[in-house]
Parts: structure tokens; sequence; C-alpha cells
């Protein structure tokens, strides 16, 4: 689909979603996202919304679903450069402070990774 | 100018960006800001896709319709389908209360459907159907200021 994926040095991947984002596009875009994040061990996803122009509550399913996963590994999740309207969202369902306001770099450096080539 | 319209599709979710490209034509006219078009879309995203995988289990047969109004600068929109309806609104209606956990429906859509319209208002009998209107009200267009031009 229209995301791409990253995996940083040190466990770190980082999402960026682009494009339109509902209950249609999560149907492929989880199964895509969770293969590829299974065959690593992480300890961070950053998930960088700043090419995706529309979001409902599927989004709110994708990362929670993520997270769900991250709990025993004690996963770390970010969300970057969400719309006002997303934001919003995001405050409703609980996750208003997975909200960074950094860059990717800034976040990355804050979580103690490289970002290799970028 | 007020206006009128109904659009009729069957419940496959490729249908969802289809109700949000229509509606968003819709109300082009309003020139509403970023914010206020995002959570219209947001609104009918969440209850196409609700009639979609809920009322009709996206069987591909069952139709949603959405029905709308513009007047003046208010929309008022239904969205309704003949599908399996809702048990318990009160129930469905509340923060992070879904369904389908297995399909990572987070539960959040009509939390956000309330936040994001003036006014909504949701019918449902189990076996007949489900209908959900709701009011939005778009603020009046800023006076566009010309610097610089004669």
């Amino acid at each position: 689909m229209n995301h791409q994926l990253l995996f940083v040095e040190d466990g770190i991947a980082i999402i960026r979603l682009r494009g339109e984002l509902d209950h249609h596009a999560t149907q492929t875009i989880r199964e895509e996202i969770s293969q590829s994040l299974y065959r690593g061990t992480l300890r961070a996803i950053i998930w960088n919304l700043q090419e995706l122009h529309f979001m409902d509550s599927a989004g709110i399913g994708l990362i929670l679903g993520r997270m769900r996963d991250f709990v025993p590994s004690n996963g770390q999740t970010v969300i970057l450069h969400p719309s006002e309207t997303m934001k919003k969202i995001f405050q409703y369902s609980g996750l208003g402070s997975y909200v960074w306001d950094t860059s990717e770099e800034e976040t990355i450096a804050a979580l103690g990774g490289i970002l290799n080539g970028q | 100018m007020d206006n009128e319209m109904a659009l009729s599709f069957i419940a496959i979710s490729e249908n969802e960006g289809l109700a949000r490209m229509v509606m968003t034509s819709f109300i082009a006219s309003l020139d509403p800001t970023i914010d206020e078009l995002a959570e219209f879309k947001t609104i009918v995203s969440e209850a196409v896709t609700n009639a979609i995988i809920h009322g009709y289990e996206e069987d591909a047969q069952g139709i949603v319709t959405i029905r709308a109004k513009r007047n003046g600068r208010q929309i008022t929109m239904t969205i309704s389908d003949e599908g399996k309806g809702i048990q318990n609104v009160e129930q469905a209606m509340e923060p992070l209360f879904t369904s389908k956990p297995e399909s990572e429906r987070s539960g959040m859509g009509f939390t956000i459907m309330e936040s994001f319209s003036d006014h909504l208002s949701v019918w449902s009998e189990p076996q007949k159907g489900t209908a959900i209107t709701f009011t939005k009200e778009f603020q009046p267009i800023q006076s566009k200021i010309v610097m610089g031009e004669r």
C-alpha cells in the first residue's frame, strides 16, 4: 500500500503512513506491518503521519493493536505530525500522550538510536 | 443556495472512500476550513464503516444510503442501513465499546462522531436497521484581505 516501513539500528521501526487510513486501508496495512514487525526485536515504533491525509478510528485500532503486541517486550510508541483533527482523535482515544512534538531525527535520538543513510 | 442529495452503495469497504469523496464534493461550495472538512469526512467515514461492517458484515449485498441537505451553512445528513441493527444503542455509544475487538475496532466511532458534529441522533432496531442523523454547522467564510493589488 501507500506506507513505508524503515528499520533503524537498535530496534526502532519507523512507519510512514501515506494517503488515507480508513477501515478499508487497514485491512491490508495491518497484515503487512505485522509481518515485518515480528521479524525483528523491536523496542519502539514511530508512526510518522506527516503524509497521511485522512485517518478515522480505524487508525486508532491499528496503532492500539500494535501497542498491544508490544506490551510483553515493553515497546514504546511515538506518534509524529498528526493533523489537528487526528490529534483530537488521539486525545479522545487516550493516545494524546504518545504524540510527540519532535522531528523524526530528534525522536530517534531521544530513543537512543541512529538513523542510517537518511 | 440550498441543496439536497442521496447516495446508495453496496456494503463493501471500498465504498468508505467513495462516500467521503462524494460528501466532500457536496459541501465544497461552503468553502470549509481544512479542519471542518477533516471533521466532516471523519463523521461520514465512521458512520458508513459502521453500516458496512456492523450492519451488513461486509456482505456486498446490503445497501447503505446517505441522504444529505444543505441549508445555509448547515449540513444535515442521515446514513442508514437495513442491516442487523444495534442491540443496545446506549452501550454501543460508550467510548471504547466494540462488538468486534477481534478485528481491532477501537470502539471510538460514536465518540468521534458526537465530538465532531453539532447534533447526533441514532435510531436502531434489531433486524431492521440503523440510521444515524447528524448536523454540522460551518463557520462563515472569513472576509479575504487582498493586499498589494489594485
